[in-house]
């Protein structure tokens, strides 16, 4: 069990460092567009793209660290105060009924979506615009990091719950 | 039952998010849960769902959702340059000699940090953790230094270029620089209220906003300029540099951002601040952040679509569009519910939930969208304030040394609601506030406004 749950943690990091890079390449490449632009009148629908495709991994790779590190906002009116035995019990009920349909539904239709754009060979619309699929695959890996770790969540929540690991509902509300 | 699908799904969003599972995995269940039951129901095919992939990927290609990352990561990186430091004290050095003289500091330079910060969050604790050890210490009226700091930190959501304002104007379809133009009236109008209250304050409580005494201000003449200078030179430029370039129409909202945030990371450096450590931590909350709120976004899409499935706008139109008093009740309406609605949900949730679910009545209406945008956003602005779940609160609450009680701190920011009502009832009462700055068309459209007002007449004048 440890060595499954250390292996998704490690996944989503991993994971997570590529997002976390991709904010300073994706500022570094918006700006650098901005200024081109207005100093040599030269634009490129590639990098404009790029732009975008970074703002994919950030969202997507992100959201397993994310969810690790219980991230997620949530509203905490009741679960604030439940005890955390029974946010324990809360968290691992939803984890199963909520997020694990909805993050396996989302990455097979994604990947549906992917497969389309891969047999097709698709590419940007616009001149000079960049091959379509890598960031159509994005979104089926984001979901399925996602759908997995939340299988490793459930795991540490029922491995809380019978003492296995000590208990731990460490959550902190968003700075927004 | 199937004609009543949208108010039981509505019901079953409140229970979901209730339930405190987060809120973006609450939303997708709830949309795909009631995705199910819509299609086995017979109300949409199966087909109307695969609509979904293509929903989310238009949502990370949107080009405007992208400034988010670059609006947090200017704010992270900004909140450890000691900026604020500089501006705050140099600003209660220089007004320190007059009754009230830190609260005008803080509420002016929370008016200008809080324009390049972006968070509340960033913006009270930088307030709280410099200017309220001062006022304490030479005697302010606890729960007005309290509630100074938790209001002027909100002022955050409404100075442009702000994130909230960017959010609005992107699911309100509108574009952002005329959002960010709107706005510029009302941020005025707010902190002129928020310092002519504590002008009154010191003319009939002059020991709650005692003046700071002359050993306290050591600096004077050059070196206080210097130091003014080296904090307001570089905010005002970022400010320019992100404003301007949106107005002068050189670069996108979005690239805007980014240069923001290359002009925090080039300040950083000129400030001696910039190290790995700084930047790793800057890029790690922003990357975390802009997930979160992406998810919630693609929670809410899934939502909305099976929402639209099972007829719900049409709903909503109904209940919310045939309110007595036309726009005028609409807005009184809406604007109660998105003040106690704030009282649990967060910006992002609004936004991304409620507000799709009222522009298009309000723009049926006759409401000009800018305007509501602007309106919703000064009226968020006061649930970040109102105990007992202000956000606002809890920061100060964090950064407050323990012997101050909590009740101190929800008593002190009251007053402080009062004042963002005021601002709320001026936006309504003096629509121009927001218009002078980007457009002249009319807010209220005084043909429907007439129409309105004509129907309800034969309405009322109908024999029973």
């Amino acid at each position: 069990m440890k060595l499954f749950l250390r292996g998704v943690d490690a996944l989503s990091s991993a994971a997570a460092w590529l997002a976390t890079w991709c904010v300073l390449f994706a500022c570094a490449v918006s700006a650098s567009n901005a200024v081109t632009r207005y100093l040599f009148s030269v634009g490129s629908n590639a990098w404009l793209e790029m732009q975008w495709y970074l703002f994919a991994v950030i969202v997507l790779f992100g959201a397993a660290k994310t969810l690790r590190l219980n991230g997620h906002v949530r509203v905490d009116i009741f679960y604030g105060a439940l005890a955390p035995r029974g946010q324990v019990w809360l968290d691992l009920v939803c984890l199963g009924i909520f997020l694990l349909p909805a993050a396996l539904l989302l990455t097979g239709m994604s990947w549906t979506l992917f497969a389309e754009s891969w047999r097709i060979g698709e590419v940007s619309s616009n001149a000079g615009g960049l091959v379509r699929w890598p960031v159509k695959l994005v979104l089926p890996i984001g979901f399925a990091l996602l759908a997995l770790q939340g299988v490793a969540e459930m795991v540490r929540r029922a491995a809380m719950l019978t003492g296995a690991l000590p208990l731990s509902t460490q959550y902190e509300r968003p700075a927004t | 039952m199937v004609a009543n699908m949208a108010p039981i799904m509505f019901a079953g969003l409140i229970v979901f998010l209730l339930i405190g599972f987060p809120v973006a995995f609450s939303l997708m269940a709830l949309g795909l849960f009631f995705g199910f039951i819509g299609i086995q129901v017979g109300l949409f095919s199966p087909d109307f769902l695969s609509n979904l992939p293509l929903r989310v990927f238009g949502i990370v290609s949107n080009d405007l959702l992208l400034a988010i990352p670059f609006f947090t990561f200017m704010g992270t990186i900004l909140e450890r340059t000691g900026l604020a430091e500089d501006l705050l004290e140099s600003a209660g050095q220089l007004f320190g000699g007059v009754p009230g003289g830190v609260a005008y500091a803080v509420i002016l330079v929370g008016a200008i940090f809080g324009a390049i910060s972006g968070t509340i969050a960033a913006s009270v604790i930088a307030l709280g953790m410099i200017a309220l050890p001062a006022m304490l210490r030479y005697g302010y009226h606890v729960k007005t230094a309290m509630g100074v700091i938790a209001a002027t930190g909100t002022i955050t959501q409404l100075v442009p270029p702000s994130l909230t304002l960017l959010v609005l104007a992107d699911q309100l379809g509108k574009p952002v620089g005329d959002m960010y133009a709107g706005a510029i009236g009302p941020s005025i109008a707010q902190t002129l209220i928020f310092m002519l209250y504590i002008l009154v304050l010191s003319v009939l409580r002059p020991h709650w906003v005692p003046p700071l005494p002359v050993e306290a201000r050591t600096l004077r003449g050059w070196v206080l300029l210097k130091r003014a200078l080296w904090g307001v030179v570089p905010a005002m430029s970022l400010i320019f540099l992100v404003l301007g370039t949106i107005f002068l129409g050189l670069a996108t909202p979005t690239e805007a951002g980014a240069m923001g945030a290359v002009g925090a990371l080039v300040l950083a450096a000129l400030r001696d601040r910039l190290t790995r450590r700084l930047i790793w931590q800057g890029m790690d909350s922003t990357m975390r952040l802009s997930s979160m709120v992406i998810f919630i976004l693609i929670g809410a899409t899934v939502f909305s679509l099976v929402f639209q499935g099972v007829d719900g706008p049409h709903w909503v139109e109904g209940l919310l569009g045939a309110l007595p008093g036309g726009q005028v009740g609409f807005l009184i309406v809406v604007s109660l519910f998105v003040f106690v609605l704030a009282f649990f949900l967060d910006f992002f949730e609004i936004a991304f939930i409620v507000v799709p679910l009222l522009a298009p009545v309000a723009h049926k209406l006759g409401i000009d969208l800018i305007w509501f945008g602007v309106l919703l956003c000064v009226l968020l602005q006061t649930s970040f304030m109102h105990p007992p779940f202000g956000f606002a609160l809890f920061y100060l609450r964090a950064i407050t040394p323990p012997y101050i009680r909590s009740g101190e701190i929800y008593l002190g920011a009251l007053p402080w609601v009062g004042l963002q009502l005021i601002v709320v009832m001026l936006v309504i009462a003096v629509p121009q506030l927001v218009t002078m700055f980007f457009h002249a068309g009319p807010v209220v459209d005084m043909d429907k406004a007439g129409e309105d007002v004509r129907r309800q007449i034969e309405r009322a004048l109908q024999p029973r």
